[in-house]
This record gives structure tokens, sequence and C-alpha cells, in this order.
């Protein structure tokens, strides 16, 4: 018997149904991609031809702009930076938090509700107001204006907790009691049984927690003042305004913001299938 | 091999629930024993506070004359087999029977020769490569011994492993389990709520209710000599008939009165309830479906109908509805009698079983 949904509706409802969607979804794809376009295209063009309105594509492109980006800026100094300080945060991150989700979700003890609360607790809190705090914190360990200070500062992920926690309560609790019955440590059965089974959790925690550090503006630009220890987003405000030149090098400025969104991409798309997996809620795990 | 005390055994949970109330159970070498009861008796709290996953509020566990109560899982040298099975997914089957010696840092060459060696007692060679995911119940079974096998642990733990099959193959692995234990020679407590498989199984049997141990006793003196009421309704298949009735004397003998007749008691039991000062009173009585006869009329204890009857291949169970009471009979398959037919009944008055009608307790054993 063949037991596939039909569509019961007329040929013209389905074709006008259908063309509606295009359009819905056509506009808001347009709408999303249109500035990130704009920025390629106006980083292949030169400094007239951005601020004259009548030209949306370049007549022939600057590709040395990007070129002037990658070999004569210090534009990839701060993707390097980024990309490895974010590393190394996500990585502190995953361990942090797969510890903490393990404890609340498998271990048996009294306050375990209440610290689950007071974490989520913590996740309520606007970030900007725990700014001052953990400023003082780092000056305090003589850490403002450091590589160390932006990692320490990040190693705890509130959001890395609940979407682990969420993860791994899809696992019966009795693999984590076989694997200690075994002879298994707790930190054993995290790393050997918990998270080979929640293996999207992590891969969509440590993407989104990548892009998020890679892409973070506001906090590094209050500790960091040397640009030794700039990371991208700050790095591109102070190549903007560099010399004084405010907006004065626009087609440079384009061209240095689509050099810094590379990196993302190819991560992106090497990762896709998890990222989306993970946002979705899959964890690849049946019940 | 390993001799397990358990003194003064309490689990009480944060809420105030007690699910296991001051157990006393001494488990000795190679003894196969079973934590048997209805579902919430505590059974499975028992065995693991045993494992170690649970922590033991009150009292002491010892294994081999050391206390073990703070001692983790992981340190206790004791293997469990889970009801799910809980084999690991990610891994083979090769990887999950291998995996406590990976652990115990086995030279792999020592861990390749003991995977297949437990694999192949077990049936499970060609599987080796195949995940979890892609076996039958039986197998993931099996597969789940060989992981508690091949570390040659103190004591095995099972807990209720056989209820997610079907009754064939639960029949099936029965048979294998009691002969891994002949082969293993080694100390076993098997949790189950099913009584064939206690009494089939076990050398030893401990009957659980509401967290209490109501008898601990060999499958044959459970059988024979049950305790309680509880105990003497809960072993055996179909359950024990239980009656009340008048313990009188009649022309110099104990008899005991029941609606339809009277049932003469042998002299020991006669005289442990004269004993007892039970002449006069009521009791209760039982007698299990296998001590029940067809009779004639004169020498009846029951007279009533034939509400079903069950040919179960070379026996019978016959369900004779008495009145308010329900009387079934287990008897060979010769015996047939139709639906609605009258028939009489006589319990064999040396198998009956005498029971204290207020506080349960035997009187006659």
């Amino acid at each position: 018997m063949n037991t596939r949904y039909s569509d019961k509706r007329s040929l013209p409802v389905r074709v006008l149904s259908l063309l509606g969607k295009i359009l819905i979804l056509g506009t808001a794809s347009i709408f999303t991609a249109f500035p990130f376009i704009w920025m390629i295209i106006s980083s292949l063009k030169t400094k007239a031809e951005i601020l004259n309105t009548d030209i949306f594509l370049p007549t022939s492109p600057q590709w040395s702009n990007i070129t002037g980006i990658i070999f004569n800026s210090p534009i990839p100094k701060y993707i390097f930076n980024s990309a490895w300080v974010s590393l190394v945060i996500v990585a502190l991150q995953i361990v942090t938090g797969a510890m903490l989700a393990y404890a609340l979700v498998f271990l048996k003890f009294r306050t375990n509700k209440l610290l689950f609360t007071i974490v989520m607790g913590t996740y309520m809190l606007p970030v900007a107001a725990t700014y001052i705090p953990s400023y003082i914190i780092l000056a305090d360990w003589h850490m403002l204006d450091s590589f160390r200070g932006l990692i320490i500062s990040s190693t705890v992920s509130i959001f890395g907790i609940f979407l682990l926690r969420q993860g791994f309560m899809q696992i019966p609790k009795g693999l984590v009691e076989a694997a200690r019955m075994d002879g298994a440590s707790h930190w054993r059965a995290l790393w050997e049984i918990v998270c080979p089974m929640t293996k999207s959790s992590f891969i969509t925690f440590g993407l989104m927690n990548f892009i998020s550090t890679y892409n973070n503006y506001m906090w590094p630009s209050l500790i960091t003042k040397t640009s030794d220890y700039f990371l991208v987003s700050q790095g591109l405000r102070a190549f903007f305004i560099r010399d004084g030149a405010y907006g004065t090098e626009w087609a440079l400025v384009m061209a240095a913001s689509a050099v810094v969104v590379v990196p993302l991409l190819v991560l992106f798309a090497f990762t896709q299938k998890w990222f989306i997996n993970g946002i979705g809620g899959e964890t690849g795990i049946k019940g | 091999m390993a001799e397990i005390i358990l003194k003064n055994i309490t689990k009480e949970y944060e809420n105030g629930f007690q699910a296991v109330k001051n157990i006393n159970l001494e488990i000795k070498d190679n003894e196969f024993v079973i934590l048997v009861g209805p579902s919430g008796c505590g059974k499975s709290t028992t065995l693991r506070m045993i494992a170690g996953l649970e922590d033991i509020s009150e009292g002491d566990l010892y294994l081999d004359g050391n206390r073990i109560n703070d001692v983790p899982p992981q340190n206790r040298d004791i293997a469990m087999v889970f009801q799910n099975y809980a084999l690991y997914p990610h891994m083979t089957v090769y990887q999950n029977i291998a995996y406590s010696l990976k652990i115990k840092k086995v030279p792999k060459d020592e861990i390749d020769r003991r995977v297949k060696e437990v694999a192949a007692s077990l049936g499970l060679t060609e599987l080796l490569d195949r995940r979890p995911g892609q076996l039958s119940g039986g197998q993931k079974q099996r597969v789940a011994m060989g992981r508690a096998i091949i570390r040659h642990p103190k004591a095995f733990l099972m807990d209720e492993p056989l209820s997610n099959l079907d009754a064939k193959l639960r029949g099936q692995m029965r048979v294998e389990i009691a002969d891994l234990y002949q082969r293993l020679n080694t100390t076993f407590i098997y949790v189950t709520h099913d009584q064939t498989e206690a009494m089939t199984l076990g050398t030893k049997i401990v009957v659980m209710k509401d967290g209490e141990i109501q008898q601990t006793d060999s499958p044959t003196n459970l059988f024979n000599y049950p305790v309680n009421k509880f105990v003497a309704g809960f072993i055996g298949t179909p359950a024990m008939n239980f009656f009340d009735a008048e313990c009188t004397e009649e022309d110099g003998m104990v008899v005991l009165r029941t609606a339809d007749g009277m049932i003469p008691l042998p002299e020991e039991k006669a005289a442990k309830l004269k004993e007892g000062g039970w002449l006069g009173k009521t009791v209760s009585a039982g007698i299990r479906p296998e001590h029940v006869r067809l009779c004639t009329e004169a020498e009846a204890a029951f007279k009533g109908t034939v509400s079903v009857f069950e040919l179960l291949g070379s026996n019978a169970i016959i369900y004779v509805q008495c009145g308010d009471q329900r009387i079934i009979m287990n008897t060979d398959e010769t015996d047939r009698q139709e639906h609605g037919s009258e028939v009489c009944l006589k319990p064999l008055a040396e198998k009956l079983h005498i029971f204290d009608p207020e506080t349960e307790r035997t009187i006659t054993n």
C-alpha cells in the first residue's frame, strides 16, 4: 500500500502556494545575504566606485585590494590571534562544560537541582553586568592586555553547559553505570562513553562558541589595548580608523572584512551537517 | 570468588522513603543467590548497593571481610549485567567485551586472546565486528554476559537480565546462565521478579517485600516450608490457594472445617495447632494447586463448578469456583473437566500450610 503523503489540493492552488513560498523565502534570503554580497563586491571596487551608487559591479575587479590585505596589512595576524585564542577558549569550555554537565546529569548529590538553577540563573545576567567585576579580577591578577586574560575570562560557557546537559540527558544512565562497573572512572566514562555518543552536541557547541569568540568585539576591546593582542573585530576597527583616516579607505576595509570571514565560511562548509543537526536538537542518539 | 555480607543495610531516599529496611544477608563463596519479590520490593536497590551504584544509608557491606560501603564501583571488582544490557552503542561487540581489560591496561594480545575465548564460549565469534544496534535481544544479552565474564570478577550481579527477552529465548538463556554458573564456579547474585527463574537458577533464594527480607532459604525449602503467607503465595505457579477454616476437634481428631466439608489433619500438624491453642479458632490455610485432588462428595472439602479448564500439554489447570472462593487445581491431562461441571475437591492434608490469620506467619512448619 502506498502510504506516502499525497497533496490533494488542486494544481493551481499548489502552484500558487509554491510561488508564495519561493517569494517569501527568496526575499528573506536576499535581505540576509545582500550585505554580504555587497561587501564582497565592494572589496573588488575602487574607492571612487564604492561611493558611486550607480555602479553595482566593479568595472574591473581590484584583486590588489585582497592581496594587499593578505600580504601588506596586520589583518592576517588578527585572524591568527582570533583563531588560536578561540580554539583554546573553546577547548577549555568543552572540558569545563562537559564536566559540569556530566555532574548535573549523572551524579547524585543533594544540591544538584540547586546548582543547575544557579548556573542557569547566571545565564539570565546581561553580559555587560559582568564586565566590571571581571575586569577588576583580571586587573588584580595582572592579566589585562594579554592573551591569558582573554582566555581565562572565557573558560566557562553557560550556554555550553546547558547544551551538553541536554545532550547527556538523552543517554541512558545504565551506560555510565555499566562503564563504572567495568572499572572506568567518571573521567573515563565522560570521555569514552558519554562524549562519543553526544558528538553532535559537542561539535555544535564548539562551532557556535568558536564563531562567537572569533567575532567577539566588546570584551576583548575592553581588556586589550596593544595591537599585538587584537582579535579580528578589534583589528578591523583599528584598521578602519588607522592614521585618522576615518572612512577613507572603504575598498580596503571591505576587502579586510571579506578576508576575515573566510575562515568561518570554510569551517561552516565542512561542518554544516553537524551545526544544523545540533541546533535542531538532533543528537544522533536513538532513545 | 567472594563472600558478601550485608549487615543491617538500609536505603533511605531524600524524601524519606525507605526502599530497603535493615536487611541482613550472608552470601557465601560460589553461591547463586536470587533476590526475588514483586516490583518495588527493594531487590534491585539491594543489588545496586552491592554494586556501589547506590549509596548505603545505614549498615555495613562487606566483601571478603572488608567493609566496602565507600569503595567506588570501579574498585569493587564486581561485574554486573543490566536489565537493558547497557552495551556501548558506539563500540563493536569486541570493544564492548574488551573495554574493562583496556581500562586495566591488560596487554593487547592478552585482551585479544581473552575476548576470542569468551566470544567462543558464548557463540559470539561471528559477531565480534558488529555494533550492538545490529544484534538481536539474545545476542545482546550474551555480549552483556561476555563483558562481565571476561574480567574474572569476584562476583556477578545480574539485574533482571532476561526480562527483555521473549519466553522461548528466556528459557534458553536461563539454561545458559545455569551452565555459566557451573563453569565459572563463582558467586552470583541475581535479581528477578520471575519465580520460575528464581527456583530454577538459585542455590539460595531471598524473598523480599516492601524493603524487607521475608525468607532466605533453598528453593526446595522455600517451596515446601514458606514462613508466611506472602512467601507461600509468591513462590509456585499457579499460586497457592488460600482459604479460611475453623480448627476444631471431632471424634478425637483435629480437623479444619471448611464451608463444604472438613479436612482431617495429620498428627504432627494437629499437635502444633493444639499446642498453639488454635482449637476453636479460625486459621488461614493454604494448599498448592498440585496438592488438590478430585474426590467423592463424602471426602469433599470444597464443592464447586469448573469455570476454566486449561490444557497445558501433559498437565492441566482447573479453576473451580466454590461460592466466593476460587480453588485452582494442577492435575494431569487425563482429568479433563467440562466448563460448568460440578466437582468435589480435597487438599492433601499432609501438604497443607496453616497460617496465623493476624500475623500471616506459619503455624505448622
